[in-house]
């Protein structure tokens, strides 16, 4: 009986460094900063003990009956932590008060729970003993739960299932103390019975958090989730594998953080630099502020003006630290307007003109995203040029979607513009494609901004060399009226997909 | 289950909110005119008017075919009429309506990309910066998609039936439509009709579309939803009570030379309101006519009489009147009305009773995994389905709408399908059309937040067999010919068949017709 005891300890150690392991890991995935995360949410869960150690002295009476009350408490409010806080970060604008509130409660709780043990088991073993043993399951525990912690728990049931699972064992050595210790308790009929509901409740959990994970979302979404929104226009999710930060809009990838620089610099530059003085720019789309931090590198410019539709997607990327940081707080240079409207009716009632002008809308997936591809749209896009403006427009992958390319391309020269198609291999992303239209000739830049790490002057001649694969196709141009181009998307993805 | 649902659900859950409780969906029947007509036909007894007005000319009636007079007149630079319109707005069938979200066609919404032979549609909508140097504008044709049928639990698009075809369902389609190709060559099948229609096709005329269909065996029950989908979208009836030649017409005398049709989010309201943009000042609204007779007094410039044309108000003295209101009040209101053709004048115009319906949306319901098209059918529905009136909107972001709901009740004798239109009250006719929508649409009461219905007695005339070659309808519509006629009928009725197309056709023609008068005086 002695061993089953002071494996209750290591269990119970190890549910603790659990849970506090789950705040710490989710404090840096939804917040940003993982050091200053961990750090804090340590030091408030070993204060939070301390204190709970301080209280265990006025606890006298029913150590055992208190003790099995805490291990529940736990097992509810430890098991249940992770979900709720990612529920508290989805819905409430109070997440770090949540955290913060929980990890208190909770160190309180682990910091009762050795104190209590000594003192229930003191009568059986000599003090020297109790406290060698005790003190050696408890770090065993920790060690155990640190190590199991990154290698099987996060990879294989993610943090929602983790906490639960060890919610269920802190409920289980509540539920077997009121057996080893049955002599001291008055009654054990209620308290096993709460065990059990609660033991329910957390099966339940992992149950319904096995559903979820197993929906296509999951799988999509390769990395963990740490940000996940619907907004009224769109299902926003960002994921994080170690260094890599991926957005996704309504499922479909938008940037990669590893490669997004290739994309970025290759949407901006060859237009931009072409420019003799380039003062006003326009970007429809693009509210994640990247292709804002490439215009900045142009000090010449005056103003930006960013459309998008969205204006929770340009908040998250003006105010969260690790998207601030990808974008280099572009969103919030005093040079740029954001306008969070419709951009096809923006265009159609506002009359500036521009000189750069970038279109940088997801993917022509469905037929109202489709009316953004248009000949109508895009006239009346060439109608803000200015006389030495530019428009590049993010379409598609040549590669992968060739007829979609090229329908792009066709709709802009259909809509009275003349066309400079060009392309890029973005490692995320594959073989991508952009087209350049304007009004006059396009003469590719001379000079560019300082620091680019993949545009260079050289290379972006070739960039408007097509091989035969991906060579030009007679497609006809996109027509409100008639969008070929959403229906030929459909089929160009379908086709690589088989 | 997904994550975010998951999340929705459970927070929802925990802050105590309850998401379902079906919220009382309200609503009325809106432009009654029926009870205006009623009067007329009651010979209810009226106070003398008050007021006597003079005008060279009066149109009777505000739908597209008066109106189109007017615009023929104005531009001509003729001016010294008026349009008396019964209700308070002009626009008759092409009327419309406008709430906090967009504005909504209550009845015609859109009209086919007009063929070369429709010379005064395609000179209209050039006034209407419609079509500009030849080309048609792409802010008014049809987006994408546009039309889409539900059946066997899917969608396809388009409203043929595509799917699910069996090989003699394939065939008889294929066969249809190469009939439909040769009567197309033969160039009988125009719009307006009048420029086209001939007596080599006429024993057409004499038999049902149903019969024809039998008698051609076309017996695929898809072919068969589909020529009667067609008869009641366009003409109010069933393939059983249209002509046959008015059923071929409808699939032939469309050859679109770009993908249509014209359509705005009002329908042709659009063009109404942009019709009263040009004739607006000509437009007396609440002018019932009640009676319109040979003038006591032979009028000033002329030796012939004219008419007295008194409202509810006022009385019009005039030397000319376009009678563009339905032709089925003439008898009521014209003195000594056709007398030649007593004791049953009209017997060839028969009249579809219609009911439409505009249904606010404060979100979009399920549809089943598909993007809202322009129009959407079911098949085997009674009903014709819904229109979306911000489907023609340039944003790519829209989450409430209107939908303008047709029910053209077909089925039955139209004299008792217009007593049971009026009999019913609002909520049977909410009931109706929301069980409708269930069918697809499992969630659309909680996202209708109110239901307007429109009941029309007499929505649009009917080519019943042997309506296309009337005699009668011939010698009403050549009346305006005559060196001496002063009084031009108008409605697009005198064509058999009530499209935008033939009520301007009418108009225009009756308006040249008098101006020709005027002008040789």
């Amino acid at each position: 009986m002695g061993i089953l005891l002071f494996i209750s300890v290591l269990l119970i150690a190890a549910c603790g460094l659990i849970y506090e392991l789950v705040a710490g890991t989710l404090a840096s995935y939804l917040l940003g900063d993982s050091v200053l995360q961990f750090s804090t949410v340590i030091g408030t869960y070993l204060f939070a003990m301390g204190i709970g150690s301080a209280l265990s002295r006025y606890l006298n009476r029913g150590l055992v009956y208190r003790f099995i009350w805490i291990e529940l408490l736990l097992g509810v409010i430890g098991g249940f932590s992770s979900a709720l806080l990612m529920l508290a970060f989805a819905f409430t604008q109070g997440f770090s008060i949540i955290l913060y509130a929980l990890v208190i409660v909770m160190g309180v709780l682990v910091g009762l729970e050795i104190p209590l043990l000594m003192r229930i088991v003191r009568e059986r073993y000599n003090f020297r003993d109790v406290i060698a043993h005790v003190l050696t399951f408890d770090y065993l525990g920790a060690l155990a739960a640190s190590l199991i912690f990154p290698i099987v728990l996060v990879p294989r049931l993610g943090l929602v299932r983790s906490a639960m699972l060890f919610g269920l064992i802190n409920v289980a050595v509540a539920l077997w103390t009121t057996y080893i210790f049955a002599n001291q308790l008055a009654s054990t009929r209620i308290i096993r019975g709460m065990c059990v509901l609660v033991l329910l409740g957390l099966t339940v959990g992992i149950a319904q958090a096995k559903k979820i994970t197993a929906t296509a979302e999951d799988n999509i979404y390769a990395d963990e989730i740490i940000f996940a929104r619907d907004t009224r226009y769109q299902h926003l999710v960002l994921t994080r594998f170690k260094d890599d930060i991926r957005l996704f809009l309504n499922s479909h990838l938008q940037f990669s953080s590893r490669d997004e620089y290739r994309y970025h610099e290759a949407l901006i530059h060859p237009g931009l630099a072409s420019i003799r003085t380039p003062r006003r720019v326009l970007v429809l789309g693009g509210g994640d502020g990247l292709a804002v931090r490439e215009i900045l590198k142009y000090p010449q410019i005056e103003s930006i003006t960013l459309v998008d539709l969205d204006p929770e997607m340009t908040k998250i990327f003006s105010s969260h630290t690790m998207l601030t940081q990808l974008n280099q707080n572009s969103l919030l240079s005093p040079k740029l307007r954001v306008i969070n409207a419709d951009a096809f009716p923006w265009i159609d009632s506002n009359t500036d003109s521009f000189d750069f002008i970038v279109i940088d809308f997801p993917d022509p997936t469905n037929y109202s995203l489709g009316k953004l591809y248009t000949t109508a749209f895009y006239r009346a896009v060439a109608r803000h040029l200015s006389a030495q403006g530019v428009i590049v427009v993010q379409s598609t992958s040549p590669m992968f979607a060739r007829d979609s390319f090229w329908c792009i391309a066709n709709t802009l020269k259909q809509a009275g513009l003349k066309t400079y198609p060009y392309h890029v291999y973005v490692p995320s992303f594959g073989e991508w494609g952009f087209v350049l239209a304007s009004q006059h000739d396009y003469a590719p830049p001379t000079s560019l901004p300082s620091g680019l790490r993949f545009i260079d002057v050289k290379g972006i001649p070739a960039l408007f060399q097509f091989p035969p694969d991906m060579a030009p196709l007679a497609i006809p141009a996109n027509q409100l009226n008639d969008q070929v181009l959403v229906r030929l998307y459909d089929q160009d993805w379908k086709d690589i997909s088989h | 289950m997904r994550r975010r649902d998951f999340l929705t659900t459970t927070s929802a859950a925990l802050i105590g909110l309850s998401l379902k409780s079906d919220r009382p969906i309200p609503g009325s029947f809106v432009n009654e005119s029926a009870q205006l007509g009623h009067q007329l036909r009651n010979h209810a007894s009226f106070s003398p008017p008050t007021k006597t007005e003079k005008s060279q000319v009066v149109i009777v009636g505000g739908g597209i075919a008066g109106l189109s007079a007017a615009w023929r007149f104005r531009k001509r630079g003729f001016t010294d009429f008026v349009l008396l319109e019964m209700n308070d707005a002009a626009g008759g069938n092409a009327g419309w309506g406008e709430n906090e979200i967009t504005p909504y066609p209550w009845a015609a919404h859109y009209i086919p990309v007009p063929g070369p032979k429709a010379t005064y549609v395609r000179e209209l909508f050039e006034d209407l910066g419609v079509l500009q140097n030849g080309v048609w504008s792409d802010r008014y044709l049809c987006f994408s998609p546009q039309e889409r049928l539900f059946l066997y639990g899917r969608w396809q698009e388009g409203i043929e039936p595509a799917v699910g075809l069996k090989p003699q369902d394939r065939e008889q389609f294929q066969r249809l439509e190469e009939i439909f190709t040769t009567h197309r060559k033969s160039g009988e099948f125009t719009i307006p009709l009048e420029l086209g229609r001939s007596q080599k096709s006429a024993d057409l005329d004499k038999i049902s579309f149903a019969d024809w269909l039998r008698d051609q065996k076309f017996d695929s029950p898809l072919v068969n939803w589909y020529m009667n989908y067609a008869c009641r979208d366009d003409y109010g009836a069933l393939a059983k009570d249209t002509s046959a030649w008015a059923g071929i017409h409808y699939f032939v005398s469309r050859e679109p030379e770009e993908k249509g049709p014209l359509t705005w989010p009002e329908g042709n309201g659009w063009i109404t309101r942009r019709l009263l943009e040009r004739v607006g000042e000509n437009v007396r609204t609440n002018q019932m006519v009640r009676r319109i007779a040979p003038s006591a007094k032979k009028s000033s410039a002329s030796s012939k009489r004219g008419f007295t044309v008194t409202t509810t108000d006022t009385q019009f003295e005039t030397d000319f009147v376009i009678f563009a209101a339905p032709t089925f009040l003439a008898p009521y209101l014209i003195e000594n009305f056709q007398p030649q053709f007593q004791p049953q004048p009209l017997h060839d115009f028969t009249y579809s009773p219609w009911l439409t319906a505009n249904l606010t949306l404060d979100r979009l319901p399920d549809s089943r995994g598909a993007e809202p098209a322009w129009d959407t059918v079911f098949l085997d529905s009674p009903t014709l389905g819904y229109v979306d009136a911000t489907h023609q909107s340039i944003r790519s972001h829209i989450d409430k709408t209107v939908w303008t709901f047709y029910w053209a009740l077909a089925d039955g004798d139209p004299a008792q399908n217009r007593r049971t239109l009026l009999e019913k009250d609002w909520s049977y006719w909410k009931e109706a059309i929301l069980h409708d929508l269930e069918r697809v649409h499992s969630d659309i009461r909680q996202c209708v937040s109110r239901i307007d219905i429109m009941r029309m007695g007499h929505a649009m005339v009917r080519p019943t067999p042997g309506a296309i070659f009337s005699a009668e309808r011939a010698h009403i519509a050549a009346q305006q010919n005559s060196p001496d006629a002063r009084l031009a009928f108008a409605n697009s009725d005198l064509s058999g068949i009530s499209i935008f197309e033939e009520a301007q056709y009418h108009g225009v023609t009756a308006a040249e017709s008098i101006l020709k008068k005027i002008s040789r005086r």
